[in-house]
């Protein structure tokens, strides 16, 4: 897969200061087409697809709106909190506005925080993006899998332990 | 074959030179609007300024603000204005945020919209009294693990006015989370008598720049710049019974209202649920209690989601809305007061309905 010019208007809507203050790619200096080729080889290596990593954050942050507002303990394993705040995110391929929304999830037994919102969910299940190398709200594959219990095939996985 | 050197580089150079004073001309004429008039409300204020800078900008240069939450990136939707002459085509960064009707009404996306040529605003005649503050931190207190009360001292100008639920917007300068000032919306807790400070109650939110700039960086002595007031939250001018429901940080505004209820001897029946997850998230538990010696007839009803074994607790438990439907029978004569998670509010305003209290009746600040 080459970097098409329609990734490079991708790309250019991932900026600092476009969409976001802070942008997407931190200071990953990659095309978006070897982020996505990048990302997208660490999640088979993991043993799971973006679509099933994108379900158990939707599945999470649905079960965390019933604290409204507050955080909530789910199944015994989670501490979620779920808040939207003003307005709404185009997504930078250009293929939804997604509403601001914050999830907050800490996995007990690991003490462990992972923070994503609504456009996280629909990148990663939609192109299979999680923001740049060195980007403030870059969700590296491992940790959502680790920290959310992601459903991993153990025959596809060859992740390290 | 030295000569045909020279002249090649000398060919460059010239081109070059040629591109460089083109693009130096473009520059100054293509991307320069010249000197441009804002009128504002029929004349009321008029603002002179250079164009090519979004409307935004250039009302805020002019000591005209207008509540914004993202810092003019077009992701909030909260700056819009009317725009009667002036304004050009709407931009494909406002068609997410206008409805056909605010279309056909001339309504714009301030921030996105570059002041071109002299137009003709209209905003909402209050904003006009908004006026921007230097002020300095006297207080910064721990209300629970994650909220913190800031009290800020006015200095110039030295005095406010303002209605108990308004909020303002500080501005978080640059530091290590952000390049540039960026501004949030905090209501006022404190009371609208005391016009030479002003309080907030700010909860921390995970990589939240401003609210990480109060909890982790500011200190009793550092200066701020806050602007406002802003918003429409404020108690009604009926006698009708009060449910009040909040959560965290959206106490602030109730507080405000229930404290200038006291000062203007306000003799209104008040019921306020308050919802936190554990005891840990309580506070202001004495200030509410006198509330209830003084106010003449007010109770207040903190309840908890989730209680702690060690915190030993004997009050309400369950969501708020459980609370709130628990505690109250037919509401269609009382008003209520909301402030909050978004959530939330949706969640309260079902219960509220369900006991037959009339939509118009629900007032809220939300967290959005």
């Amino acid at each position: 897969m080459k970097q098409t010019p329609e990734l490079d208007r991708y790309q250019h809507n991932m900026r600092p200061g476009g969409i976001t203050l802070k942008g997407f790619l931190g200071k990953d200096r990659r095309s978006l087409n070897e982020i996505l080729i990048d990302d997208d080889a660490e999640v088979r290596r993991l043993g799971t697809t973006h679509e099933a990593i994108a379900a158990r954050m939707q599945s999470l942050r649905d079960a965390g709106k019933a604290g409204l507002g507050e955080p909530i303990t789910v199944q015994q394993q989670y501490e979620i909190r779920v808040d939207d705040v003003r307005g709404k995110l185009p997504c930078p391929f250009e293929d939804a506005v997604v509403q601001k929304t914050f999830i907050q999830v800490k996995n007990i037994a690991q003490n462990q925080v992972i923070t994503y919102t609504d456009l996280h969910i629909h990148m990663i299940k939609e192109h299979g993006f999680y923001e740049g190398h060195h980007s403030g709200f870059r969700l590296p594959p491992a940790d959502l899998v680790s920290i959310l219990n992601v459903p991993v095939s153990e025959e596809e996985s060859t992740q390290i332990p | 074959m030295f000569l045909g050197l020279v002249v090649s580089v000398g060919a460059m150079c010239g081109i070059s030179t040629v591109l460089a004073l083109i693009m130096v001309a473009a520059e100054s004429t293509i991307g320069n609007y010249g000197d441009v008039k804002v009128s504002i409300n029929d004349g009321e204020k008029e603002i002179d300024a250079r164009g090519g800078k979004p409307l935004l900008t250039t009302l805020k240069e002019g000591k005209v603000f207008i509540p914004s939450a993202c810092g003019g990136r077009g992701s909030c939707g909260l700056c819009k204005c009317k725009v009667k002459s002036g304004a050009g085509e709407v931009l494909p960064t406002e068609l997410p945020w206008l409805s056909d009707e605010e279309r056909k009404d001339h309504v714009r996306l301030s921030c996105q919209l570059k002041v071109k040529a002299d137009m003709d605003v209209e905003i909402e005649p209050e904003l006009l009294y908004v006026r921007e503050f230097r002020t300095t931190v006297v207080g910064l207190d721990d209300l629970t693990h994650d909220i913190k009360q800031l009290t800020l001292k006015l200095e110039e100008p030295d005095t406010i006015d303002y209605k108990a639920g308004q909020f303002v917007q500080i501005e978080t300068p640059e530091y290590e989370l952000t390049d540039e000032p960026v501004y949030r919306a905090y209501s006022m807790s404190s009371v609208p008598s005391n016009k030479h400070e002003i309080e907030m109650e700010v909860r921390l939110v995970p990589d939240g720049i401003c609210t990480t700039y109060v909890h982790n960086h500011l200190k009793v002595g550092d200066t701020m710049t806050v602007n406002g007031p802003y918003g429409d939250f404020k108690l009604s001018n009926t006698d009708k019974d009060m449910i009040c429901i909040a959560g965290g940080s959206g106490m602030a505004p109730l507080k405000s209202i229930l404290y200038n209820m006291r000062e203007k001897d306000i003799k209104r029946k008040a019921t306020y649920f308050f919802g936190a997850k554990s005891k840990r998230d309580l506070f202001l538990l004495d200030e509410m209690k006198q509330l209830e010696k003084d106010l003449h007839d007010f109770r207040f009803i903190p309840a908890l989601s989730e209680p702690q074994d060690d915190d030993h607790w004997e009050g309400e438990t369950g969501l708020i809305t459980e609370v709130v439907d628990r505690h109250t029978d037919d509401l269609s004569n009382s008003e209520a007061y909301l402030c909050g998670s978004p959530l939330m509010i949706d969640a309260c305003i079902v219960v509220l309905k369900d006991h037959g209290m009339p939509e118009e009746n629900i007032f809220y600040d939300k967290f959005a």
